[in-house]
Protein backbone atom coordinates (compact mmCIF):
# COMPACT_ATOMS: atom_id res chain seq x y z
CA UNK A 1 0.00 0.00 0.00
CA UNK A 2 1.30 3.67 -0.89
CA UNK A 3 1.47 5.71 1.69
CA UNK A 4 -0.29 8.58 -0.53
CA UNK A 5 -3.12 5.99 -0.67
CA UNK A 6 -5.46 7.39 2.04
CA UNK A 7 -4.55 11.16 0.62
CA UNK A 8 -5.29 9.80 -3.10
CA UNK A 9 -8.80 8.58 -1.62
CA UNK A 10 -9.85 11.58 0.27
CA UNK A 11 -8.82 13.88 -3.09
CA UNK A 12 -11.29 11.40 -5.00
CA UNK A 13 -14.14 11.38 -2.77
CA UNK A 14 -13.91 15.24 -1.99
CA UNK A 15 -12.40 16.97 -4.83
CA UNK A 16 -15.56 17.92 -7.21
CA UNK A 17 -17.36 19.33 -3.51
CA UNK A 18 -13.98 20.80 -2.50
CA UNK A 19 -13.23 22.55 -6.45
CA UNK A 20 -17.16 23.78 -6.24
CA UNK A 21 -16.42 25.46 -3.26
CA UNK A 22 -13.02 27.13 -4.73
CA UNK A 23 -14.65 27.88 -8.09
CA UNK A 24 -17.66 30.12 -6.32
CA UNK A 25 -14.81 31.64 -4.13
CA UNK A 26 -13.05 32.77 -7.26
CA UNK A 27 -15.80 32.76 -10.31
CA UNK A 28 -13.05 31.27 -12.66
CA UNK A 29 -12.66 27.34 -13.39
CA UNK A 30 -8.40 27.87 -13.63
CA UNK A 31 -7.91 30.07 -10.51
CA UNK A 32 -10.25 27.47 -8.77
CA UNK A 33 -8.16 24.55 -9.92
CA UNK A 34 -5.01 26.61 -9.19
CA UNK A 35 -6.23 27.50 -6.09
CA UNK A 36 -7.38 24.05 -5.25
CA UNK A 37 -4.64 22.49 -6.54
CA UNK A 38 -2.19 25.03 -4.28
CA UNK A 39 -3.66 23.83 -1.42
CA UNK A 40 -3.85 19.98 -1.63
CA UNK A 41 -0.07 20.28 -2.40
CA UNK A 42 0.37 21.57 0.95
CA UNK A 43 -2.28 19.12 2.41
CA UNK A 44 0.03 16.02 0.83
CA UNK A 45 2.80 16.64 3.24
CA UNK A 46 0.31 17.21 6.57
CA UNK A 47 -2.00 14.12 5.23
CA UNK A 48 0.02 11.49 8.27
CA UNK A 49 -0.95 14.22 10.54
CA UNK A 50 -4.51 15.44 9.93
CA UNK A 51 -5.71 11.93 8.90
CA UNK A 52 -4.97 10.72 12.05
CA UNK A 53 -5.97 13.49 14.36
CA UNK A 54 -8.26 15.79 12.64
CA UNK A 55 -11.21 16.72 10.35
CA UNK A 56 -8.97 16.63 6.58
CA UNK A 57 -12.42 18.51 4.88
CA UNK A 58 -12.52 21.10 7.69
CA UNK A 59 -8.50 22.02 7.41
CA UNK A 60 -8.54 22.03 3.73
CA UNK A 61 -11.95 24.47 3.68
CA UNK A 62 -9.99 26.66 5.90
CA UNK A 63 -6.89 26.51 4.05
CA UNK A 64 -8.86 27.12 0.57
CA UNK A 65 -10.67 30.18 1.99
CA UNK A 66 -7.47 31.33 3.50
CA UNK A 67 -5.42 31.33 0.50
CA UNK A 68 -7.99 32.81 -1.87
CA UNK A 69 -8.17 35.61 0.42
CA UNK A 70 -4.27 35.72 0.35
CA UNK A 71 -4.36 35.89 -3.46
CA UNK A 72 -5.50 39.47 -3.76
CA UNK A 73 -2.08 39.90 -6.10
CA UNK A 74 -3.96 37.06 -8.94
CA UNK A 75 -5.81 39.04 -11.69
CA UNK A 76 -9.60 38.97 -11.39
CA UNK A 77 -11.49 38.34 -14.00
CA UNK A 78 -12.77 41.41 -16.20
CA UNK A 79 -16.29 43.05 -15.19
CA UNK A 80 -17.20 45.72 -16.77
CA UNK A 81 -20.33 47.60 -14.88
CA UNK A 82 -23.51 49.53 -16.10
CA UNK A 83 -26.49 50.88 -14.97
CA UNK A 84 -29.01 48.63 -15.52
CA UNK A 85 -32.44 49.35 -17.66
CA UNK A 86 -35.50 49.26 -15.28
CA UNK A 87 -36.52 46.04 -14.63
CA UNK A 88 -39.43 44.31 -16.01
CA UNK A 89 -41.65 41.06 -16.00
CA UNK A 90 -39.71 37.59 -15.74
CA UNK A 91 -40.04 34.71 -18.32
CA UNK A 92 -36.97 33.15 -16.96
CA UNK A 93 -35.01 34.79 -14.88
CA UNK A 94 -32.68 32.21 -13.10
CA UNK A 95 -29.96 32.20 -15.44
CA UNK A 96 -29.95 36.09 -15.75
CA UNK A 97 -29.62 35.94 -11.49
CA UNK A 98 -26.94 34.05 -11.85
CA UNK A 99 -24.85 36.41 -14.49
CA UNK A 100 -25.79 39.77 -12.21
CA UNK A 101 -24.42 37.68 -8.86
CA UNK A 102 -21.40 36.57 -10.42
CA UNK A 103 -20.77 40.16 -11.60
CA UNK A 104 -21.49 41.34 -8.65
CA UNK A 105 -19.79 38.96 -6.34
CA UNK A 106 -16.45 40.05 -8.37
CA UNK A 107 -16.91 43.69 -7.11
CA UNK A 108 -16.81 42.30 -3.56
CA UNK A 109 -13.41 42.25 -1.72
CA UNK A 110 -12.09 38.68 -1.01
CA UNK A 111 -13.13 38.58 2.35
CA UNK A 112 -16.69 39.74 1.62
CA UNK A 113 -17.04 37.00 -0.92
CA UNK A 114 -15.79 34.38 1.23
CA UNK A 115 -18.43 35.09 4.10
CA UNK A 116 -21.24 35.08 1.82
CA UNK A 117 -20.04 31.61 0.77
CA UNK A 118 -19.62 30.70 3.96
CA UNK A 119 -22.38 31.77 5.54
CA UNK A 120 -25.27 31.31 2.60
CA UNK A 121 -23.86 28.53 0.37
CA UNK A 122 -22.01 26.28 2.96
CA UNK A 123 -24.60 27.73 5.51
CA UNK A 124 -22.10 27.35 8.30
CA UNK A 125 -22.45 29.43 11.77
CA UNK A 126 -21.21 32.42 12.25
CA UNK A 127 -18.94 30.53 14.44
CA UNK A 128 -18.16 27.85 12.54
CA UNK A 129 -17.33 31.04 10.18
CA UNK A 130 -15.23 32.95 12.06
CA UNK A 131 -12.82 29.71 12.82
CA UNK A 132 -12.64 28.76 8.82
CA UNK A 133 -11.46 32.74 8.57
CA UNK A 134 -9.71 32.59 11.72
CA UNK A 135 -11.33 35.83 13.04
CA UNK A 136 -14.16 36.67 15.62
CA UNK A 137 -17.58 36.71 15.42
CA UNK A 138 -18.55 40.03 15.31
CA UNK A 139 -15.46 40.41 11.90
CA UNK A 140 -17.85 38.01 10.53
CA UNK A 141 -21.05 39.85 11.62
CA UNK A 142 -20.03 42.94 10.14
CA UNK A 143 -18.20 41.28 6.87
CA UNK A 144 -21.74 40.01 6.29
CA UNK A 145 -23.63 42.80 7.12
CA UNK A 146 -21.48 44.61 4.66
CA UNK A 147 -21.53 42.00 1.67
CA UNK A 148 -25.11 42.23 2.02
CA UNK A 149 -25.51 45.90 1.51
CA UNK A 150 -22.89 45.78 -0.94
CA UNK A 151 -24.69 43.35 -3.07
CA UNK A 152 -27.79 45.59 -3.00
CA UNK A 153 -25.72 48.27 -3.82
CA UNK A 154 -24.24 46.72 -6.72
CA UNK A 155 -27.60 44.57 -7.87
CA UNK A 156 -30.84 45.67 -6.83
CA UNK A 157 -32.37 43.45 -9.38
CA UNK A 158 -31.05 40.90 -7.31
CA UNK A 159 -33.21 42.33 -3.93
CA UNK A 160 -35.63 39.11 -4.54
CA UNK A 161 -32.21 37.01 -3.58
CA UNK A 162 -31.67 38.94 -0.94
CA UNK A 163 -35.17 39.38 0.97
CA UNK A 164 -35.75 35.87 2.44
CA UNK A 165 -36.14 36.08 6.21
CA UNK A 166 -33.19 33.97 6.95
CA UNK A 167 -31.12 36.88 4.77
CA UNK A 168 -32.87 39.90 6.41
CA UNK A 169 -31.90 38.85 10.20
CA UNK A 170 -28.54 38.10 9.16
CA UNK A 171 -28.37 41.48 7.69
CA UNK A 172 -29.25 43.26 11.08
CA UNK B 1 -32.28 26.87 2.24
CA UNK B 2 -32.57 30.75 1.07
CA UNK B 3 -32.71 31.62 -2.56
CA UNK B 4 -29.16 33.14 -2.35
CA UNK B 5 -28.45 29.18 -1.90
CA UNK B 6 -30.10 28.48 -5.21
CA UNK B 7 -28.81 30.80 -7.17
CA UNK B 8 -24.97 30.13 -5.75
CA UNK B 9 -25.83 26.81 -6.07
CA UNK B 10 -26.31 27.11 -9.80
CA UNK B 11 -22.91 28.79 -10.16
CA UNK B 12 -21.02 26.28 -7.73
CA UNK B 13 -22.98 23.50 -10.78
CA UNK B 14 -20.87 25.27 -13.47
CA UNK B 15 -17.63 24.35 -11.70
CA UNK B 16 -15.02 21.94 -13.98
CA UNK B 17 -14.81 18.43 -13.04
CA UNK B 18 -10.96 17.52 -11.93
CA UNK B 19 -9.03 14.90 -11.03
CA UNK B 20 -6.17 16.49 -8.82
CA UNK B 21 -4.94 14.04 -6.11
CA UNK B 22 -1.92 12.65 -8.54
CA UNK B 23 -1.43 16.04 -9.67
CA UNK B 24 -1.01 17.20 -6.17
CA UNK B 25 1.31 14.04 -4.69
CA UNK B 26 3.15 15.05 -8.10
CA UNK B 27 3.48 19.11 -7.00
CA UNK B 28 4.13 17.88 -3.60
CA UNK B 29 7.26 15.99 -4.65
CA UNK B 30 8.56 18.52 -6.88
CA UNK B 31 8.49 21.07 -4.11
CA UNK B 32 10.28 18.92 -2.24
CA UNK B 33 12.95 18.38 -4.51
CA UNK B 34 13.26 22.04 -5.31
CA UNK B 35 13.43 23.06 -1.54
CA UNK B 36 16.53 20.52 -1.12
CA UNK B 37 18.43 20.96 -4.51
CA UNK B 38 17.96 24.73 -4.67
CA UNK B 39 21.69 25.31 -3.68
CA UNK B 40 23.28 22.83 -6.07
CA UNK B 41 20.71 24.58 -8.74
CA UNK B 42 22.08 27.73 -7.67
CA UNK B 43 25.28 26.91 -8.31
CA UNK B 44 24.64 24.91 -11.66
CA UNK B 45 22.75 28.10 -13.23
CA UNK B 46 26.04 30.42 -12.26
CA UNK B 47 28.27 27.78 -14.07
CA UNK B 48 25.99 27.64 -17.39
CA UNK B 49 25.68 31.26 -17.33
CA UNK B 50 29.65 31.48 -17.96
CA UNK B 51 29.82 28.50 -20.21
CA UNK B 52 27.05 29.96 -22.94
CA UNK B 53 28.78 33.64 -22.75
CA UNK B 54 31.64 32.04 -24.05
CA UNK B 55 29.94 28.93 -26.10
CA UNK B 56 27.41 31.58 -28.14
CA UNK B 57 28.15 31.89 -31.66
CA UNK B 58 28.25 35.56 -33.18
CA UNK B 59 25.01 36.21 -34.64
CA UNK B 60 24.64 35.83 -38.75
CA UNK B 61 22.49 36.87 -41.35
CA UNK B 62 19.45 34.84 -42.61
CA UNK B 63 21.50 31.84 -44.05
CA UNK B 64 18.91 29.38 -44.66
CA UNK B 65 17.68 28.38 -48.62
CA UNK B 66 14.26 29.94 -47.93
CA UNK B 67 14.22 31.65 -51.79
CA UNK B 68 13.72 35.45 -51.26
CA UNK B 69 10.03 36.63 -52.97
CA UNK B 70 8.46 34.06 -51.25
CA UNK B 71 5.58 34.02 -48.18
CA UNK B 72 7.72 33.32 -45.19
CA UNK B 73 5.53 33.45 -42.72
CA UNK B 74 6.68 31.30 -39.19
CA UNK B 75 4.24 28.61 -38.56
CA UNK B 76 2.84 28.67 -35.10
CA UNK B 77 4.97 27.51 -32.26
CA UNK B 78 4.80 25.49 -29.42
CA UNK B 79 4.57 27.37 -26.42
CA UNK B 80 3.53 31.10 -25.44
CA UNK B 81 2.93 33.61 -28.13
CA UNK B 82 1.00 36.26 -26.69
CA UNK B 83 -3.00 36.95 -27.12
CA UNK B 84 -4.61 37.07 -30.64
CA UNK B 85 -5.51 40.86 -32.25
CA UNK B 86 -7.44 38.71 -34.75
CA UNK B 87 -7.48 35.49 -37.32
CA UNK B 88 -7.75 35.45 -41.22
CA UNK B 89 -8.33 32.98 -44.13
CA UNK B 90 -5.90 33.17 -47.15
CA UNK B 91 -8.40 33.74 -49.75
CA UNK B 92 -8.54 31.06 -53.03
CA UNK B 93 -6.42 32.20 -56.02
CA UNK B 94 -8.20 33.24 -59.10
CA UNK B 95 -6.47 32.84 -62.26
CA UNK B 96 -7.24 36.08 -63.97
CA UNK B 97 -6.96 34.58 -67.65
CA UNK B 98 -8.94 31.66 -66.55
CA UNK B 99 -11.54 33.32 -64.76
CA UNK B 100 -14.35 30.73 -65.47
CA UNK B 101 -12.15 28.09 -64.12
CA UNK B 102 -13.04 27.27 -60.24
CA UNK B 103 -10.31 29.46 -58.17
CA UNK B 104 -7.42 27.15 -56.58
CA UNK B 105 -8.24 26.94 -52.70
CA UNK B 106 -5.35 23.93 -52.11
CA UNK B 107 -3.11 26.61 -50.06
CA UNK B 108 -6.25 28.32 -48.12
CA UNK B 109 -4.82 27.96 -44.53
CA UNK B 110 -5.33 29.60 -41.20
CA UNK B 111 -3.13 33.06 -40.26
CA UNK B 112 -3.37 34.69 -36.31
CA UNK B 113 -1.88 37.56 -35.86
CA UNK B 114 -0.55 38.26 -32.61
CA UNK B 115 -1.56 42.01 -30.59
CA UNK B 116 1.73 42.56 -31.07
CA UNK B 117 1.45 42.38 -34.76
CA UNK B 118 3.39 38.70 -35.19
CA UNK B 119 1.63 37.05 -37.87
CA UNK B 120 1.66 32.88 -37.60
CA UNK B 121 0.70 30.15 -40.16
CA UNK B 122 -1.93 27.75 -38.21
CA UNK B 123 -1.77 24.57 -41.01
CA UNK B 124 -3.29 22.50 -38.10
CA UNK B 125 -6.76 24.85 -38.04
CA UNK B 126 -8.49 23.18 -40.57
CA UNK B 127 -9.53 25.80 -43.53
CA UNK B 128 -11.53 23.98 -45.69
CA UNK B 129 -13.38 20.63 -45.49
CA UNK B 130 -12.70 17.97 -48.38
CA UNK B 131 -16.44 19.10 -49.50
CA UNK B 132 -15.01 22.61 -49.66
CA UNK B 133 -17.24 24.23 -46.92
CA UNK B 134 -15.34 26.56 -45.10
CA UNK B 135 -14.41 25.43 -41.22
CA UNK B 136 -14.28 28.47 -38.72
CA UNK B 137 -11.90 29.40 -36.17
CA UNK B 138 -13.51 31.18 -32.98
CA UNK B 139 -10.93 33.52 -30.21
CA UNK B 140 -12.06 34.41 -26.98
CA UNK B 141 -13.01 37.76 -26.17
CA UNK B 142 -9.64 38.30 -24.30
CA UNK B 143 -7.51 36.85 -27.50
CA UNK B 144 -6.03 34.03 -25.10
CA UNK B 145 -8.12 31.22 -26.64
CA UNK B 146 -8.20 29.95 -30.17
CA UNK B 147 -10.50 27.11 -31.00
CA UNK B 148 -10.20 25.12 -34.50
CA UNK B 149 -11.11 21.83 -35.71
CA UNK B 150 -8.21 19.64 -36.25
CA UNK B 151 -8.28 16.80 -39.11
CA UNK B 152 -5.66 15.14 -37.44
CA UNK B 153 -7.50 14.86 -34.31
CA UNK B 154 -11.42 14.88 -35.89
CA UNK B 155 -12.33 16.94 -33.14
CA UNK B 156 -11.92 20.26 -32.03
CA UNK B 157 -8.90 22.02 -30.23
CA UNK B 158 -8.27 25.09 -27.67
CA UNK B 159 -4.92 26.31 -27.67
CA UNK B 160 -4.45 29.15 -25.15
CA UNK B 161 -1.60 31.37 -26.59
CA UNK B 162 -0.52 32.92 -23.54
CA UNK B 163 0.07 29.73 -21.60
CA UNK B 164 0.92 27.54 -24.80
CA UNK B 165 -1.34 24.47 -23.55
CA UNK B 166 -3.61 22.76 -25.74
CA UNK B 167 -6.71 20.69 -25.21
CA UNK B 168 -8.04 18.56 -27.84
CA UNK B 169 -11.63 17.27 -27.30
CA UNK B 170 -12.62 13.88 -26.67
CA UNK B 171 -15.97 14.43 -28.46
CA UNK B 172 -15.30 13.23 -32.08
CA UNK B 173 -16.47 15.00 -35.12
CA UNK B 174 -16.45 13.59 -38.27
CA UNK B 175 -15.37 16.67 -41.12
CA UNK B 176 -18.30 15.73 -43.27
CA UNK B 177 -20.32 17.50 -40.05
CA UNK B 178 -18.92 20.61 -41.24
CA UNK B 179 -21.67 22.03 -43.34
CA UNK B 180 -22.35 25.32 -45.34
CA UNK B 181 -21.81 28.42 -42.68
CA UNK B 182 -20.53 26.34 -39.47
CA UNK B 183 -20.15 28.31 -36.89
CA UNK B 184 -17.80 28.05 -33.85
CA UNK B 185 -18.11 30.12 -30.57
CA UNK B 186 -15.14 29.62 -27.96
CA UNK B 187 -16.01 30.47 -23.91
CA UNK B 188 -12.86 33.34 -22.63
CA UNK B 189 -11.88 30.08 -20.35
CA UNK B 190 -11.64 27.91 -23.40
CA UNK B 191 -13.31 25.60 -21.28
CA UNK B 192 -16.07 25.80 -23.54
CA UNK B 193 -16.93 25.31 -27.42
CA UNK B 194 -20.29 25.49 -29.29
CA UNK B 195 -20.27 24.05 -32.87
CA UNK B 196 -22.76 24.54 -35.16
CA UNK B 197 -22.98 22.18 -37.98
CA UNK B 198 -24.86 24.50 -40.64
CA UNK B 199 -25.83 27.87 -39.53
CA UNK B 200 -30.05 28.79 -39.96
CA UNK B 201 -30.60 24.87 -40.46
CA UNK B 202 -32.38 22.32 -38.00
CA UNK B 203 -29.33 20.46 -37.58
CA UNK B 204 -28.63 20.57 -33.74
CA UNK B 205 -25.27 22.52 -32.28
CA UNK B 206 -22.98 21.13 -29.71
CA UNK B 207 -22.03 22.71 -26.56
CA UNK B 208 -19.13 20.91 -25.68
CA UNK B 209 -16.99 21.10 -22.34
CA UNK B 210 -13.42 20.67 -23.74
CA UNK B 211 -11.69 18.54 -20.79
CA UNK B 212 -14.69 16.17 -19.96
CA UNK B 213 -16.16 15.52 -23.54
CA UNK B 214 -19.40 16.80 -21.93
CA UNK B 215 -22.10 17.76 -24.25
CA UNK B 216 -25.12 19.52 -24.15
CA UNK B 217 -27.27 19.69 -27.75
CA UNK B 218 -28.09 23.17 -28.92
CA UNK B 219 -31.66 23.32 -30.49
CA UNK B 220 -31.02 23.50 -34.33
CA UNK B 221 -33.00 26.81 -35.04
CA UNK B 222 -30.52 28.87 -32.88
CA UNK B 223 -27.98 30.53 -33.66
CA UNK B 224 -25.11 31.35 -31.45
CA UNK B 225 -24.21 34.66 -30.43
CA UNK B 226 -21.31 33.87 -27.22
CA UNK B 227 -20.44 32.21 -24.02
CA UNK B 228 -19.78 34.21 -21.72
CA UNK B 229 -20.08 33.96 -17.69
CA UNK B 230 -21.25 30.21 -18.05
CA UNK B 231 -24.56 31.33 -20.13
CA UNK B 232 -24.89 30.74 -23.86
CA UNK B 233 -26.70 33.45 -25.89
CA UNK B 234 -27.83 31.54 -28.38
CA UNK B 235 -30.76 33.47 -31.17
CA UNK B 236 -34.02 32.34 -32.95
CA UNK B 237 -34.28 34.39 -36.04
CA UNK B 238 -37.39 35.90 -37.54
CA UNK B 239 -39.47 34.83 -34.74
CA UNK B 240 -36.82 36.55 -32.89
CA UNK B 241 -35.84 34.94 -29.48
CA UNK B 242 -32.76 34.82 -27.51
CA UNK B 243 -32.20 32.09 -25.34
CA UNK B 244 -29.87 32.29 -22.41
CA UNK B 245 -28.74 28.94 -22.47
CA UNK B 246 -26.47 27.96 -18.53
CA UNK B 247 -23.88 26.21 -20.10
CA UNK B 248 -25.04 23.01 -17.93
CA UNK B 249 -28.14 23.28 -20.39
CA UNK B 250 -31.78 24.50 -19.32
CA UNK B 251 -33.24 27.69 -19.23
CA UNK B 252 -35.79 28.63 -21.62
CA UNK B 253 -36.14 31.47 -24.66
CA UNK B 254 -37.48 35.09 -24.33
CA UNK B 255 -39.42 36.65 -27.16
CA UNK B 256 -39.10 39.92 -29.17
CA UNK B 257 -41.33 42.12 -29.38
CA UNK B 258 -40.09 42.37 -33.39
CA UNK B 259 -37.95 41.10 -36.30
CA UNK B 260 -33.92 41.31 -35.05
CA UNK B 261 -30.57 40.60 -36.53
CA UNK B 262 -26.98 40.92 -35.91
CA UNK B 263 -26.90 40.74 -32.07
CA UNK B 264 -24.20 41.90 -29.45
CA UNK B 265 -23.31 39.46 -26.95
CA UNK B 266 -24.97 40.53 -23.32
CA UNK B 267 -24.00 43.83 -22.46
CA UNK B 268 -22.13 44.18 -18.98
CA UNK B 269 -25.58 44.85 -17.14
CA UNK B 270 -26.39 41.32 -17.83
CA UNK B 271 -29.57 42.46 -19.38
CA UNK B 272 -29.67 44.47 -22.47
CA UNK B 273 -28.78 43.12 -25.88
CA UNK B 274 -27.84 45.52 -29.08
CA UNK B 275 -29.49 44.35 -32.47
CA UNK B 276 -30.46 45.84 -35.31
CA UNK B 277 -34.22 45.98 -36.93
CA UNK B 278 -35.20 44.40 -40.07
CA UNK B 279 -38.36 45.18 -40.48
CA UNK B 280 -37.95 48.99 -40.67
CA UNK B 281 -36.77 49.40 -44.00
CA UNK B 282 -33.88 51.66 -44.43
CA UNK B 283 -32.54 51.88 -40.71
CA UNK B 284 -31.17 48.18 -40.95
CA UNK B 285 -28.11 49.79 -41.67
CA UNK B 286 -27.72 52.42 -39.22
CA UNK B 287 -30.27 51.93 -36.44
CA UNK B 288 -29.08 50.25 -33.05
CA UNK B 289 -31.96 48.88 -31.10
CA UNK B 290 -31.37 48.17 -27.48
CA UNK B 291 -33.43 44.98 -26.02
CA UNK B 292 -34.16 43.70 -22.16
CA UNK B 293 -33.37 40.41 -22.10
CA UNK B 294 -35.36 39.60 -19.85
CA UNK B 295 -38.77 40.93 -21.08
CA UNK B 296 -38.08 40.96 -24.67
CA UNK B 297 -39.36 44.66 -24.85
CA UNK B 298 -37.27 47.37 -27.03
CA UNK B 299 -35.57 49.82 -24.54
CA UNK B 300 -35.16 52.37 -27.47
CA UNK B 301 -32.96 52.77 -30.54
CA UNK B 302 -30.38 54.87 -31.68
CA UNK B 303 -29.40 56.11 -34.78
CA UNK B 304 -25.66 55.21 -35.15
CA UNK B 305 -23.77 58.71 -36.72
CA UNK B 306 -20.20 58.51 -38.41
CA UNK B 307 -19.74 55.34 -40.45
CA UNK B 308 -18.61 54.98 -43.95
CA UNK B 309 -21.23 55.79 -46.46
CA UNK B 310 -19.72 52.65 -48.28
CA UNK B 311 -20.87 49.62 -47.65
CA UNK B 312 -22.48 48.00 -44.45
CA UNK B 313 -22.97 46.96 -41.07
CA UNK B 314 -22.29 43.02 -41.00
CA UNK B 315 -22.11 42.22 -37.14
CA UNK B 316 -22.37 43.61 -33.80
CA UNK B 317 -20.43 42.20 -31.20
CA UNK B 318 -18.84 42.76 -27.98
CA UNK B 319 -19.28 45.10 -25.28
CA UNK B 320 -16.41 47.71 -24.55
CA UNK B 321 -18.50 49.44 -21.59
CA UNK B 322 -21.52 49.42 -20.12
CA UNK B 323 -22.42 52.35 -23.02
CA UNK B 324 -19.79 51.42 -25.83
CA UNK B 325 -20.55 48.32 -27.96
CA UNK B 326 -18.41 47.07 -30.75
CA UNK B 327 -19.73 46.58 -34.62
CA UNK B 328 -17.85 45.29 -37.71
CA UNK B 329 -18.49 47.20 -40.85
CA UNK B 330 -17.25 46.02 -44.12
CA UNK B 331 -16.43 47.90 -47.08
CA UNK B 332 -13.72 46.70 -49.25
CA UNK B 333 -12.30 44.87 -46.24
CA UNK B 334 -13.95 45.14 -42.40
CA UNK B 335 -13.23 47.66 -39.66
CA UNK B 336 -14.04 47.43 -36.18
CA UNK B 337 -16.61 51.02 -34.72
CA UNK B 338 -17.20 51.38 -31.37
CA UNK B 339 -20.57 52.85 -30.77
CA UNK B 340 -21.73 54.87 -27.64
CA UNK B 341 -25.26 53.37 -27.08
CA UNK B 342 -26.72 56.98 -25.57
CA UNK B 343 -25.50 59.24 -28.07
CA UNK B 344 -25.34 56.64 -31.33
CA UNK B 345 -21.61 58.14 -32.13
CA UNK B 346 -19.52 55.55 -33.88
CA UNK B 347 -15.53 55.80 -33.57
CA UNK B 348 -13.14 53.71 -35.55
CA UNK B 349 -11.46 51.38 -33.71
CA UNK B 350 -9.08 48.74 -36.21
CA UNK B 351 -9.13 48.33 -39.81
CA UNK B 352 -8.66 44.64 -41.59
CA UNK B 353 -8.50 45.90 -44.83
CA UNK B 354 -9.03 43.07 -47.56
CA UNK B 355 -9.75 40.67 -44.77
CA UNK B 356 -13.35 40.80 -44.76
CA UNK B 357 -14.54 37.52 -46.01
CA UNK B 358 -13.03 35.31 -43.47
CA UNK B 359 -11.74 37.06 -40.38
CA UNK B 360 -12.26 36.22 -36.86
CA UNK B 361 -12.27 38.76 -34.40
CA UNK B 362 -11.94 38.36 -30.38
CA UNK B 363 -15.51 37.24 -29.10
CA UNK B 364 -17.21 36.96 -32.30
CA UNK B 365 -18.42 33.34 -33.66
CA UNK B 366 -16.31 31.98 -35.60
CA UNK B 367 -17.88 31.64 -39.58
Amino acid sequence: MNHHDGFREFVLARQQALMRAAYLLTGDAHLAEDLLQSVLIKVVGKWPKLSKNGNPEAYVRKALVNQYISWRRRPRPESPSADPPERGASYDEAALDRIVLRQALAKLTPKQRAVIVLRFWEDLTETQAAETLGCSVGTVKSQVHHALARLRALAPELAHLLSDSEIREVAR
Amino acid sequence: MTRLHDALDGIAEEAPLVNLADLAIAGHRRRRRATLTLAAVATVAVLGVATAAVALPEPHGDDTATPRGVDTVPDLPDGKVGSLGHAYKTPCKVDPERRRQPPDCSAVEWRLVTRTGTTYRMPQALPRTTQGRNAPVAISRDGRMIAYYSRQAQAHVVRDLVSGSEVTSSVTVKEERIGVGSMLVVSDDGRHVLFDPREGSKEPGLLIEMRTGRTVPVHGKFETISIKDGVAALVRYVKTDLWLMPVTGGGSPVRFDGVFIMFSELAPDGRTVAAFDFERKGHIKNTLTLLDARTGKILRRVAIRGLPEKGGVSSVSLWRSGSEVTIVHENMGAGTYAVDVNTGRARRLAGYPGKGAHLALPGMAGL
